[in-house]
């Protein structure tokens, strides 16, 4: 389904400003104090190009950091189910970094397959991503040692690629993309697929991270219990703000929050770096530890996850390793452990 | 582009989202029975508000369910009713936390919720035709009991059937009604075991730990598969225990009971290594859990 078409860069504001005026919400990054993030765009002019990535993913836009999933009503003895409101209108979003639309991809794995999550899905199905490749990545981002790109296309619907002066390069990629090609055609120049690999080579090279990542850990008992990870976990706290920021991560908790008419049961965000995540009435707790803990999150990204869906989970946005407090990096602690699990191919 | 994409992209939708259902969305159920256990288990007895849906309801032993108190939440117990017994579960948990409090606190004709049946059940096909040896401990024998209550239905289809049930005390023994009325089915033999200082003076079974009983009755593991759930440090020795009697671990069945939040494999709370507890288990063969990672 591969079209290409050619966005001239007066275009793009033009394009925005109807796609502002039509019945799709827009969200797209506006600057808010030092850093950019997501909003719902009021007027054009609030939109900024001007970012590497986002303070925060795309994500919650999917699967907001709490939400009701169900509703109900104290009736006598009984109870009403009621399905929580969900504001469902179209919407784009427009500047996703390619690293943040790849979590989109993966984040879809997880809730619409197998028991579709419809709160995950239906948003899904009613946006549309627009991604916009990076040409000038962070020196905390490494997309290409997990197996991405600057410029990747996965998770996106439509994707841009600035190509210098002659605009962007329009990547079409799924039906929602190319329906908002087709509503707005006008726009776009028709013209034969330009490579974008020029672009490409050269955002990889501004890239100082180029660790090969992307084939995974291979899990095995003396790598489980291996002392690394007391190594590596050691200065963590616990508080969860890796998890948080993360593109791909999804851990939740349900909880009931009532009054005396009824109330809401709310899924929240949760985060297996919490001490209490894998805690049991008893008091047994399977991770007992934070080395214990650090591990299932880098051991989820980078075994299990790809044992269970056949890819990473981690896209190499870096913003846990710019956010965490206490400079933990999950970069160097994948190498670090890949080196423990080739000593043992050697011996 | 063509027209034919909007329309392909529109009817998807239209189509494809009513049709959608919130899987978190409970049933609706009566309590129609309480039952003391021990004085701090109880059993409730739930029947489905929508009669379509409880005729309709249909689970492997082994199996679980979300169960909830709505204002307090949701808590994961197996389904511990026989699977013949159409229209109703029952579940029966130890008072722990903020939820089981909340299901303490429920009476005949109020309303909970209930979802699932989730997880993998015990592989019923495997089981027929053998011995079976059950061991359960404490609040274990929750998950065992809709299977004790399946093979006693389906009696001609097992060959000899042991149920080994220890608790703490005497007062700490769960089921004790439905012990009676399993011993008197045909071979079965009943051992109950109280840990040592839980007896009573009129007590006359055994006293001394699970694993060490399981010792002591050394069944045959020629044509056995032995069954076991009960407490972390009870399974790990129980499974030692039958190890040391021969039993290959193919042939030894136990569950794992993970926090859970979803049941679903979404809220990724449960899982050992790559495998989530309430997908692919709860119930594990020994030689499944030796496969992984001692992350439980």
């Amino acid at each position: 389904m591969m079209a290409c078409r050619m966005l001239r860069p007066e275009k793009l504001e033009e394009w925005l400003a109807e796609l502002l005026r039509s019945e799709r919400r827009l969200i797209a990054p506006q600057r808010q104090g030092e850093d950019v993030v997501f909003q719902p765009v009021q007027t054009v002019d609030d939109i900024t190009l001007d970012y590497i990535n986002t303070r925060w993913p795309v994500k919650a836009w999917f699967f907001p950091p709490s939400e009701p999933v169900l509703r109900y009503r104290y009736q006598g003895s009984g109870v009403e189910l009621e399905q929580p409101n969900m504001a469902l209108e179209p919407r784009v979003i427009f500047g996703v970094r390619p690293c943040d639309a790849a979590g989109l991809a993966i984040l879809d794995q997880v809730f619409n397959s197998d028991g579709e999550d419809e709160f995950y899905t239906r948003r899904r199905t009613m946006t549309t991503i627009v991604g916009l490749s990076c040409t000038h990545p962070a020196a905390s981002c490494f997309c290409t040692s997990v197996g991405l790109s600057p410029t990747a296309s996965a998770g996106s619907d439509l994707l841009l690629t600035p190509m210098g002066d002659a605009g962007y390069l329009v990547e079409t990629l799924t039906a929602r993309g190319e329906q908002l090609l087709w509503e707005y055609g006008h726009y776009f120049a028709a013209g034969e697929c330009r490579s974008k690999e020029a672009v490409t080579e050269a955002a990889e090279a501004r890239m100082s991270r180029q660790a090969a990542l992307a084939q995974g850990i291979e899990l095995s008992e003396r790598l489980f219990e291996h002392p690394i990870w007391a190594e590596v976990a050691r200065k963590c706290l616990g508080c969860g703000v890796c998890a948080y920021v993360c593109p791909t991560c999804h851990c939740f908790d349900i909880v009931d929050d009532s009054d005396a008419w009824g109330g809401v049961r709310c899924r929240n965000w949760d985060s297996c770096g919490f001490s209490l995540f894998t805690r049991h009435a008893s008091g047994h707790n399977p991770r007992p530890q934070q080395d214990s803990r650090y591990r299932q999150r880098v051991l989820h990204k980078f075994s299990y996850f790809p044992q269970r869906w056949g890819r990473l989970m981690c896209v190499g946005c870096g913003r846990c390793v710019t956010n965490c407090p206490v400079n933990m990096d999950i970069y160097a602690t994948a190498q670090a452990v890949l080196q423990v699990q080739g000593v043992k191919h050697e011996t | 582009m063509s027209e034919r994409y909007l329309i392909e992209y529109l009817s998807r939708d239209s189509e494809r989202l009513p049709a959608m259902r919130n899987i978190y969305r409970p049933h609706l159920m009566t309590v129609e029975d309480i039952r003391d256990e021990t004085p701090d288990v109880r059993t409730l007895r739930l029947a489905f508000q929508d009669q379509a849906v409880g005729e309709s309801f249909a689970f492997v032993p082994g199996q679980f369910g979300e169960y909830s108190v709505f204002g307090a939440g949701e808590c994961v117990f197996a389904i511990a009713s026989s699977p013949a017994d159409r229209g109703h579960v029952e579940c029966s948990f130890k008072l722990m936390g903020k939820v089981t409090h909340a299901l303490r606190d429920v009476e005949i004709g109020d309303t909970v919720g209930f979802r699932g049946p989730y997880g993998n059940g015990f592989p019923l096909e495997s089981l027929r035709g053998q011995n079976l040896f059950f061991a359960g401990g404490g609040i274990g024998m929750a998950a065992l009991r809709a299977l004790i209550e399946y093979c006693l239905a389906h009696r001609q289809e097992f060959g000899h059937i042991t149920l080994l049930n220890g608790a703490r005390s005497v007062a700490d023994l769960v089921y004790k009604e439905d012990m009676v009325r399993w011993a008197e089915q045909p071979d079965v033999q009943l051992v109950r075991t109280v840990d040592p200082g839980g007896e009573t003076a009129d007590w006359d079974g055994e006293v001394g730990f699970v694993p060490a009983i399981i010792e002591k009755l050394a069944p045959q593991p020629e044509g056995t598969v032995a069954i076991t759930c009960g407490p972390p440090v009870m399974i790990k020795f129980a499974l030692l225990t039958l190890e040391r009697l021969g039993f290959p671990q193919e042939r030894v069945i136990t569950t794992l009971e993970n926090k859970m939040k979803c049941g679903l494999g979404k809220c990724g709370r449960c899982n050992v290594g790559p495998v989530y507890v309430c997908k692919d288990g709860p119930v594990f063969t020994a030689a499944q859990l030796q496969a992984l990672p001692r992350d439980f």
